[in-house]
């Protein structure tokens, strides 16, 4: 395999942190927002679940466009994060992550919820009347069910956040080592004449990356699988 | 098994996603256009159709992108970059009518800062941009690619300061992204051209930049060479006639006469 450039580097590596902290960070998020969908009778369920939809609906340049209105410097969050603690999302990398956070969280709910609506019901009960509280029972009975469902949420939603490019050139700009990820840097290069060389090697990149992801989660999921049945 | 009643229903759905689209007339012209041209060529496009019932439907985006789909076989049957190099990069492989090739409009870079009263700032070699910036980010379109920021990086680099900035660059798709930026007060300066700050409200420009300190901006148009389309010639010609003149001059462009325009293209 050729060596990698610097800057090749730079964007594989900033793509990495950037989907790393978007998905462990929006992982607790969407266990209580799948949990809170597949179990809840509430008023407004549906409106929280389109909510949850909604970035997998829209275009993502208009999540990025809203997350540039909430979230930048005279954004109302963004503003009320910059002056009460210090969190800066506009033109940093946090920013790049929180729009890939987004736009990953609601294929991730969507994994997780199936698998808690395929957990039966039944278990729960029994471990209720042996004594378990309703987080115990969880603990103890539904997350194990649910771990491969969980585990495909969080690939899922990996991946995703490793391609998101749209809300991110829209929300926090291409800046080299700090918001310019593998997609920008492919479309950047597809920009410049005589740049489909330099594209077509960070396509491959891209290409071996998803793959690396899909097969480790086939095989994550595969081991977790026979240890429920067998355990 | 679906009840037959929402059958139906899919089927109609069906049908209108096949049939929405419907199959452009004779009469309407494609029109791909640097972005930079959005608020003058709307109108001109506007006024085209007003005359000849035809309908101008005008694709804005980088004039780097609109070469790459021309290129790629998208149905534009009319390009005008902000750029010769992206012209010249068509011409190369013979995908537009080398005939039709004339250089229509001059523009300036300028640059603006957030907010509708900040103070004037003097572009002279060494200026300071750097300090203005502080931790702030200077908005510009991509710098190796979209021509405006390939025009303001070599602007910064005649006046020596680009190795100040480079690092606090913020580089947009296009040159309307880097005037977003910088109209929501995101970043506090950026780099567009005069016809866009012109077009924004919420930002003021604080200096020129020196014509003689980056390559002439200039905006050629031509038909494509696939064009079949004798709308396309109309509109061509129409560019340079004085409705669309006025429209591109009131938008702050320099329409060049024909006869400069050839001096300049190549």
């Amino acid at each position: 395999m050729p060596t990698l450039t610097p800057d090749e580097w730079q964007a594989l590596a900033l793509s990495l942190k950037v989907s790393f902290w978007a998905t462990a960070l929006s992982l607790p998020v969407g266990l209580l927002t799948a949990l809170v969908l597949a179990r809840g009778t509430f008023r407004g369920k549906s409106i929280l679940n389109g909510l949850v939809h909604l970035p997998l609906i829209l275009p993502p340049v208009v999540t990025g466009y809203l997350l540039l209105l909430t979230f930048g410097r005279r954004g109302p969050v963004g503003a009320f994060l910059d002056a009460n603690f210090g969190i800066v999302f506009s033109f940093r990398w946090t920013g790049a992550a929180l729009a890939a956070a987004v736009m990953a969280f609601p294929l991730m709910v969507r994994a997780i919820r199936l698998s808690i609506e395929a957990v039966d019901a039944r278990l729960e009960d029994a471990a209720g009347t042996l004594g378990a509280n309703r987080l115990w029972t969880f603990v103890i009975v539904t997350l194990p069910l649910i771990l491969p469902g969980v585990i495909a949420g969080a690939i899922l939603g990996f991946a995703k956040a490793m391609g998101e490019f749209g809300a991110t050139i829209t929300f926090v700009s291409s800046i080299p080592g700090e918001t310019r990820t593998l997609p920008a840097a492919i479309y950047g290069y597809t920009q410049v004449p005589g740049g489909q060389p330099q594209a077509m090697r960070l396509t491959l990149i891209a290409v071996a990356v998803a793959m690396t992801a899909l097969i480790a989660s086939e095989f994550v999921a595969r081991r977790v699988a026979r240890r429920i049945r067998d355990g | 098994m679906r009840p037959p009643r929402h059958r139906q229903l899919l089927a109609a759905l069906l049908a209108l996603c096949v049939t929405a689209a419907p199959p452009a007339s004779a009469q309407d012209v494609m029109i791909f256009a640097a972005a930079s041209l959005k608020t003058a060529l709307d109108g001109v496009a506007a006024a085209w159709s007003a005359e000849t019932g035809g309908e101008a439907v005008v694709s804005y985006a980088a004039s780097s992108a609109l070469a790459r789909q021309i290129e790629a076989g998208a149905p534009a049957d009319v390009f005008i970059s902000a750029d010769l190099d992206w012209m010249d990069y068509l011409a190369s492989w013979g995908l537009i009518d080398p005939d039709t090739r004339r250089t229509l409009l001059s523009n300036r870079i300028v640059l603006i800062a957030a907010g509708t009263d900040a103070p004037p700032v003097e572009i002279a070699p060494g200026f300071g941009l750097a300090a203005l910036l502080g931790e702030g980010r200077l908005a510009m379109a991509d710098v190796d690619a979209v021509p405006a920021g390939r025009y303001g990086k070599a602007a910064l680099e005649t006046l020596g300061v680009w190795g100040n900035v480079e690092s606090r660059i913020a580089e947009t798709e296009n040159v309307r992204a880097a005037l977003a930026f910088v109209a929501l007060g995101e970043a506090p300066y950026g780099i567009v051209y005069a016809t866009d700050a012109n077009a924004e409200d919420n930002v003021t420009i604080v200096g020129t930049f020196p014509e003689d300190s980056h390559p002439p901006i200039r905006y050629p148009v031509a038909l494509t060479a696939d064009t079949a389309n004798p709308a396309a010639a109309d509109f061509l010609e129409f560019l340079g006639a004085a409705p669309a003149r006025a429209l591109l001059e009131a938008q702050g462009f320099t329409v060049l006469d024909p006869t400069d325009a050839d001096a300049h293209a190549g």
